[in-house]
């Protein structure tokens, strides 16, 4: 039965000019969109395909979807379509929960159709792609160091960062082990280079770097002299056979120049192992997306079992951009916190209490920790970061994104049963 | 208490507003009971508790106090609902639906297999006459005609009671006809039939027994027949009688110290004049 309603839900859905108007969208947007000029990068195309399906896209069919989720138990209340239902053997937490399921499996098409055709634009254009861009079309596991060390002079460090003065002096040396677990794998590896430059020769945004990969088991080693460039990493690629089962890396690096300085942490340098898989990233990525959409659904049909359809809709945006600026939230909160302890401190050594903080502290600083507390997070369902550095989006992530969803959606879905179950229709 | 379709006990329904102050008695203390397989009529004007009582039932809303049982189970059971139809004061359909696909929706609702769905859907749209229209969407079917459908939607499961709130409302005199003999033919089904309404000629035409409720309270139940007899009229229906047998008969009465309250031909209704009318020219 709640598939029968789950179905009408989607019927009801796939009617409405609503949606047809934001599919229409959503088209436009694919098609207008990549035809703006964008930098000379070979692969910028592929990275905007990429940002114009998982920002703005999927922002457009998120909205359309929370308009409708909202608004659909409303007006069937308003409509009275409801007493055909609950005048039949259906129970009313079944029709909640057709509710959320003909809502998710909208958001399930709405992001095939859109995803596939935008899959499709970006396979085209990264077919025409030089091999060196076409690490965006890969799917890249990253391993960080296990040790790193300067060896050498340490010129200074400031706020966490090692300084290397050039031409010797000192030596930043990362190094990796267990990279190759399995022996069959024949992916190739790649070393991303994220180092902060200086120079006292004047304005710099390139330096010439020694940069030497050593695997201390085989006594084999690969020297270059590579520029580094402030904005940009840098990549050193080291293929199938620089990297055995037993390998243990060092990779060292220093500036050529004395006048250079390099700024590196342990997290600075990352190995990653490139394979063929992005079809099978991009759909990991569609997945998390999904439960980004699955969340929101059940948050809208939620609220829409108490609220009339208009307050609905501004809670289920309210809820949803809250939950974007999570961080902020809690920042703030820190900041009230901090502001508080260190201003609390001041007034009990002067023996004269600040009336105002104490105010602020019971009224701005424990609603927001609970606020941040109680909102979902929407962060953690960003996996467009990992495709646009062409990075595996790990198992782990999108299990423990599935794990948070299923979990915050179970709670919402209980807490609509409850309400909808105790609900009267005059 | 297995031998009424519907019985109440003490039903009463208070609303309150958002402050949980009582604000008005929809209902009263009701005590009602409806047996298998009559026709019962729950009379009385707008606002009377007639809706609120059947939305009682249906569980819709929840009593204040009071208890209320639908084929010898308790209302809030969800099983008994299998075995009841509703059809609403207006016809709350889908309107992007067209008139298979609602009565599919609902038939699913009920858990029907696929083939007799099929059958079942089918059979009703020949039953209630809207078999040119049936891939319509009902955003184009006039009132009567969402009033037809309506009906279908309430009896694709079969059911043993058939609550129908206003059911002749909306319908020209024809399908007004219709439904009445449709109701009609439940009962010879064995339905039981509880009517909702407030155009009492309907009622009167076919129902066993009525209620009627003013501002929530029953004011009386009983059979229509015993209800609305007058014990000391008597009334003879004669035909091909002279005037003169007439007056022979007057006087006759009068010397036994009867009262001839009314000597007149008997008229049809207006209903039965305007059907035949439309009949005969189809």
């Amino acid at each position: 039965m709640t598939l029968t309603i789950a179905i009408n839900t989607l019927r009801e859905a796939l009617r409405k000019k609503t949606l047809h108007v934001l599919i229409g969208l959503g088209l436009l947007v694919m098609l207008i969109l990549p035809a703006i000029p964008t930098t000379d990068e070979p692969d910028a195309q592929v990275k905007m395909m990429l940002v114009i399906f998982f920002q703005v896209v999927v922002l457009l069919c998120i909205t359309g979807v929370i308009f409708l989720s909202a608004t659909s138990l409303p007006c069937e209340i308003e409509d009275r379509t409801i007493y055909g239902i609950l005048s039949k053997p259906i129970a009313r937490q079944k029709v909640v929960m057709g509710k959320m399921l003909g809502f998710a499996l909208l958001s399930a098409m709405l992001l095939a159709i859109f995803g596939l055709l935008n899959m499709v634009v970006i396979q085209r254009l990264a077919s025409n792609l030089p091999e060196e861009y076409r690490g965006i079309v890969k799917a890249r596991t990253g391993f960080a160091a296990s040790q790193f060390d300067i060896q050498g002079k340490l010129h200074h460090t400031r706020e966490g960062i090692a300084w290397v003065e050039g031409g010797r002096a000192g030596i930043a040396r990362w190094t990796f082990s267990g990279l190759r677990k399995n022996p069959a794998n024949k992916a190739i590896f790649e070393a991303e280079f994220n180092l902060k430059i200086e120079s006292s020769r004047g304005f710099a945004d390139t330096i010439p770097l020694f940069v030497s990969v050593e695997d201390a088991n085989r006594h084999q080693w690969k020297t270059e002299v590579l520029p580094a460039r402030a904005d940009k990493p840098f990549i050193v690629k080291l293929g199938a056979e620089g990297v055995q089962e037993n390998s243990i890396l060092h990779i060292t690096v220093f500036p050529v120049h004395p006048a250079d300085y390099i700024g590196v942490t342990a997290k600075d340098v990352k190995m990653f192992s490139v394979q063929k898989g992005f079809v099978t990233n991009y759909a990991k990525a569609v997945v998390v997306t999904f439960l980004k959409f699955l969340l929101i659904v059940v948050i809208a049909v939620m609220g829409s079992t108490y609220l009339s359809a208009p307050v609905s809709i501004v809670s289920a945006f309210v809820v949803f951009l809250c939950g974007h600026t999570l961080e902020y939230i809690k920042d703030f909160s820190l900041l009230i916190q901090c502001h508080d302890m260190h201003e609390h401190a001041l007034p009990a050594m002067l023996k004269k209490p600040n009336t105002l903080l104490v105010y602020m502290d019971y009224l701005l600083k424990k609603p927001l920790e609970w606020i941040s507390f109680v909102l979902p997070d929407f962060k953690r369902f960003d996996s467009l970061k990992f495709l646009l550095k062409g990075i595996d989006i790990p198992l782990e992530t999108v299990g423990v994104s599935f794990g948070y969803t299923a979990l915050y959606a179970g709670i919402c879905l209980f807490i609509s049963a409850i309400i909808f179950k105790k609900r009267e229709f005059f | 208490m297995n031998n009424y379709a519907v019985r109440t006990e003490g039903l009463t329904k208070v609303y309150r507003d958002f402050w949980r102050r009582k604000s008005s008695s929809a209902l009263t203390n009701l005590n009602l009971t409806v047996e298998r397989g009559e026709i019962f009529g729950l009379l009385g004007p707008n606002g009377s508790g007639k809706t609120t009582t059947v939305k009682l039932l249906l569980g819709l809303l929840f009593p204040t106090s009071g208890k209320s049982w639908l084929l010898g189970n308790p209302s809030s059971d969800l099983t008994v609902k299998r075995k009841i139809g509703f059809l609403p004061e207006e016809s709350y359909l889908y309107k992007f639906l067209n008139a298979e696909e609602i009565l599919d929706f609902y038939a699913k609702l009920f858990d029907i297999p696929k083939k007799e769905r099929k059958r079942r859907v089918d059979s009703l749209i020949k039953d209630v006459g809207l078999i040119p229209y049936r891939k319509r969407p009902l955003s184009q079917y006039s009132k009567g005609m969402l009033r037809r459908i309506g009906l279908a939607q309430a009896i694709i499961n079969d059911p043993e009671l058939v609550i129908l709130d206003e059911p002749t409302s909306g319908l020209d005199p024809i399908g007004s006809r219709e439904m009445k003999d449709l109701i009609l033919e439940f009962k010879r089904q064995g339905k039981t039939v509880v009517l909702c309404s407030h155009l009492l000629a309907d009622v009167q035409d076919i129902c066993d027994r009525i209620a009627i409720l003013n501002k929530g309270v029953l004011q009386v139940m009983g059979g229509v027949k015993e209800l609305l007899s007058q014990r000391d009229v008597i009334e003879f229906m004669v035909k091909n009688l002279s005037e003169i047998d007439i007056q022979a008969v007057k006087s006759f009465i009068e010397e036994r110290n009867g009262d001839v309250v009314s000597i007149n031909h008997p008229s049809s209704t207006l209903e039965e004049l305007f059907v035949n009318i439309i009949q005969h020219h189809r």
